[in-house]
């Protein structure tokens, strides 16, 4: 599967899973925004040799995916795009942080080890968490969001719009590689001489779309200001919406400050 | 009372060659017309002017009485819908519901009254059921229907199409027909899909370079051979078999 | 260039959030006086183009390898540099959330290096400054592969630097720049080109489509771009000067010294109610800040973290489980009790 063919893919999945979820939620999607950006700071946050406290804030996406319903090994795919920049850049504590901080039998364990290991938990729990945000709320529900956090309309309507026509383009861009492999064989890529045409008259064609869809837009009463609007029939408690937020707020402050599973471990033995 | 005239209508694009010039014509109550032609006589033109979406033409346009420019448009527009040819263009909403109710919603109606409308509407092209699907896993034939609910939610009372049967097979085609029998106002269909008008429309205008070349009863212009082949268009498929035509033609 | 959440400390991701945030500030006040507001639809589906282009290969000829299209130049040379800005901002926000390229945290960052350089500096700047006499197709050329390989310079140095302050790297600075610039000088250069081409095309087919086409005799597009020059210079001051006082606010002062870098993020993020913690933490935890202290072994602390790390886990999961259970239950009550009132 190519990338074209993998984004289309990821694209039905989201919006199959994001529909579904969102509309039985209750919970609007600025809380789940704030909750989420919270505790993506919250993660990135911890000190480098901090694992044990980082593993913590891993119970905020355990309970959300359970809850949700959501897939851990869907999720999982998503990491490998990271996973490279992550490694690279990982990779080089190892060299240059050998102080040897704690001894495991006969095996020392370096700093560097430890950093490496964070690094990749905190890359892990960071996409975690914005792809639960974006099953939970979908596109939609993050534009609600933002909305309602006083983003200006006409931005939040680029992205609606970007959003909606993503696909369209996806499948048309499809189509015009297709087109070209059938009469170009052996080729990788576009040839060099027809760079210009090739991504020019699609580009032609998209503006004159642009056009047409603002026209449409006119015809039924758009003045520029009234473009988004709370879904309909979804049944949002803003009370519900109140209390998801103020509650994860305390528990992911907890977890970041104090050491959760030391304390309950020290408590048991 | 809803009804579309037309006087002296000269419109250019670029100020030298005109792409419509000196057209009139009147629709009144009830009718549904054909405009039919070849391909860049200028229909999608004429569309374009009798909603505003052009300006700067001679001659007047009046819709409902109302002489249609700049000062009118907002009143022009609740009255007059238009359905584009390409349907991805007038859907740009996530859902079914979210895209019929865009129009509804802008005019600033109340929450239940956007939700009679948008049930009304998907229920006159019987598209109720898809009211929560994602516009994008629509068939081009369900994108089609929607799109026209998009405008019946408005309730205008005069209805432009554009080219409405492009791309659809035999059966969406057929129902799209069945729709446009049962829809009531004004309307005026331009298209090259001469069955279709022959089916739906009591009247038809043909232009041919920017003019009105005949206005008349469809089915004596749709059977006159010599007047369509000189107009760049051909007999009605279900007229080819001539036997009909001769019958009507004796 | 994207980079990851993980990889930016929360003080360089709030930085940079600032100064993009100011960008689109000033680009949403001037789109919304300048533009028509048929410029939101053609953004939008903008955009979607830009997004859908990047996933064409090039074949660059005499290598096997493929290059992709810069989307930030193409854009402002289309839309101009505010609305481009705009257009690129939802671009990468979609990407970051979608296809987990680049992140919510590193939002900011990202559309500084990536979407700011490209439209206010290859757009606002080159495209303008060379477009003033008139356009040419040698004069887009200059221009596409000019502010391309300019603003990936600028870009990659952005992300070297954001990396640096975030102190998540051992790598030295030194070492990670003299990786970054070079590969993305080749990669700036197969861009512009690639950029240009389409731009051509489009000077051919329609030049009134392209942005600043025609305004040559215009007295605003000058002062504009001396506008345009104060607001990057201004940026500059503000991002370099907020960066090195979020990093002087750390009690070690100017010791930059890279193992001691991540500490200053801990610190800005939580303040008061960490060092109050920190005692805490540091006498139980099993990996406390810089190395092991307090009188306690290290592997007896571990041996609880870890039992404890199971307890509130498998806690975790039954509640929730649990609490799904009771919750389907009176659902399933709910709709038995409307039933039962509708058989009645």
């Amino acid at each position: 599967m190519n990338k074209l063919q993998q984004a289309i893919a990821m694209l039905h999945e989201v919006d199959s899973e994001a529909g579904k979820s969102s509309a039985r939620s209750r919970i609007h999607p600025a809380a789940r925004l704030f909750v989420c950006v919270l505790f993506i700071l919250l993660t990135v946050s911890f000190h480098k040799y901090n694992m044990m406290g980082l593993l913590g804030m891993g119970l905020y996406l355990l309970i959300t995916g359970i809850w949700e319903e959501l897939s851990f090994f869907k999720g999982l795919k998503r990491i490998r795009y990271i996973l490279l920049l992550i490694a690279l850049l990982g990779m080089a504590n190892l060299f240059f942080d050998r102080n040897v901080i704690l001894r495991l039998g006969s095996m020392n364990i370096t700093g560097g080890m430890i950093s490496m290991t964070t690094l990749f938990i905190k890359g892990m729990f960071t996409v975690y968490g914005a792809y639960f945000l974006l099953m939970e709320t979908g596109i939609e529900g993050i534009c609600a969001a933002l909305g309602s956090f006083g983003i200006p309309k006409g931005g939040v309507t680029v992205v609606l719009l970007t959003y909606r026509y993503l696909i369209l383009l996806l499948k048309e861009v499809q189509r015009l590689l297709q087109a070209y492999a059938l009469r170009a064989p052996g080729q990788k890529g576009i040839h060099v001489r027809t760079w210009g045409s090739f991504v020019g008259l699609l580009l032609l064609r998209t503006m004159e779309r642009g056009r047409d869809v603002y026209d449409s837009m006119l015809l039924r009463g758009y003045c520029g200001e009234c473009f988004w609007q709370e879904a309909g029939n979804r049944q949002i408690s803003m009370g519900l919406s109140g209390i998801y937020a103020a509650a994860w707020t305390l528990v992911l402050i907890t977890l970041r400050v104090f050491p959760v599973f030391q304390i309950a471990g020290s408590l048991l033995g | 009372m809803a009804e579309i005239e037309v006087s002296h209508l000269t419109f250019s694009y670029d100020g030298n060659r005109n792409v419509l010039s000196d057209m009139s014509f009147r629709i009144g109550e009830g009718e549904t017309v054909g405009l039919i032609g070849a391909n860049g006589t200028g229909k999608s033109t004429l569309l374009k002017l009798l909603v505003g979406l052009l300006s700067g033409h001679q001659g007047s346009i009046l819709a409902d009485g109302l002489e249609v420019n700049k000062k009118s448009l907002e009143t022009v527009r609740r009255k007059i819908g238009y359905v584009f040819q390409d349907s991805d263009s007038q859907l740009f909403l996530s859902t079914v519901y979210e895209d019929v109710a865009f129009g509804p919603r802008n005019y600033g109606y109340s929450k239940e009254e956007v939700e009679k409308r948008v049930m009304r509407a998907l229920k006159q092209v019987h598209m109720e059921a898809y009211k929560d699907r994602q516009i994008y896993r629509l068939s081009g034939g369900q994108k089609k229907l929607v799109s026209i609910a998009t405008i019946l939610s408005m309730e205008p009372e005069i209805l432009l199409f554009d080219e409405p049967s492009i791309a659809l097979d035999p059966r969406n085609r057929r129902q799209l027909i069945h729709i446009l029998k049962e829809m009531k106002g004004v309307k005026l269909i331009a298209t090259h899909d001469l069955d279709l008008v022959l089916d739906t429309c009591q009247r038809t205008l043909l232009i041919a370079g920017g003019r009105i070349i005949c206005d008349g009863n469809t089915r004596d212009i749709l059977m006159d051979e010599k007047l369509l082949w000189d107009n760049g268009l051909e007999l009605p498929l279900s007229l080819n078999d001539r036997s009909e035509y001769k019958k009507y033609k004796s | 260039m994207h980079m990851a959440d993980a990889l930016i400390a929360p003080a360089v991701a709030g930085t940079m959030y600032l100064c993009s945030g100011a960008a689109a500030g000033y680009s949403v006040k001037k789109v919304r006086q300048l533009a028509e507001p048929e410029q939101i639809p053609v953004m939008g589906v903008m955009g979607a183009f830009v997004f859908a282009s990047q996933m064409i290969n090039f074949t660059i000829p005499g290598t096997g390898s493929s290059g992709h299209l810069c989307g930030g130049m193409l854009l402002s040379a289309i839309l101009g540099p505010e609305a481009g800005f705009l257009t690129m901002i939802g671009v990468l926000l979609i990407q970051s959330l979608l296809f987990a390229d680049g992140g919510v945290l590193a939002l900011g960052a990202n559309v500084w290096n990536m979407a700011f350089y490209g439209c206010f500096l290859g757009g606002g700047l080159i495209w303008k400054w060379l477009m003033k006499k008139g356009m040419s197709r040698k004069k887009i050329a200059a221009a596409s592969i000019m502010g391309c390989v300019l603003t990936l310079q600028l870009g990659a140095f952005s992300v070297t630097l954001e990396t640096f302050f975030s102190g998540i790297t051992q790598l030295p600075f030194w070492v990670f720049l003299a990786a970054m610039q070079p590969i993305h000088l080749a990669i700036g250069l197969v861009e512009g080109v690639i950029t240009a081409a389409v731009l051509v095309f489009i000077y051919e087919a329609r030049p009134e489509m392209l942005w600043g086409c025609g305004m040559n005799d215009s007295g605003a597009g000058k002062m504009s771009r001396k506008k345009t020059a104060a607001v990057l210079a201004l940026s500059a001051l503000i991002i370099g000067g907020a960066v090195s006082l979020a990093a002087s606010a750390h009690p070690d002062g100017l010791e930059w010294s890279m193992e001691k870098v991540a500490g200053t993020t801990e610190l800005e993020t939580t303040g008061k109610i960490y060092d109050r913690a920190a005692g805490v933490q540091e006498a139980v935890a099993l990996l406390p800040d810089y190395q092991f202290r307090g009188k306690e072994s290290a592997a007896g602390t571990s041996v609880s973290g870890i039992l404890g790390a199971a307890v509130v886990t498998a806690v975790c999961i039954l509640g929730c489980y649990t609490l799904k259970l009771f919750g389907k239950r009176k659902a399933a009550d709910i709709k038995q009790e409307k039933g039962k009132k509708g058989h009645e």
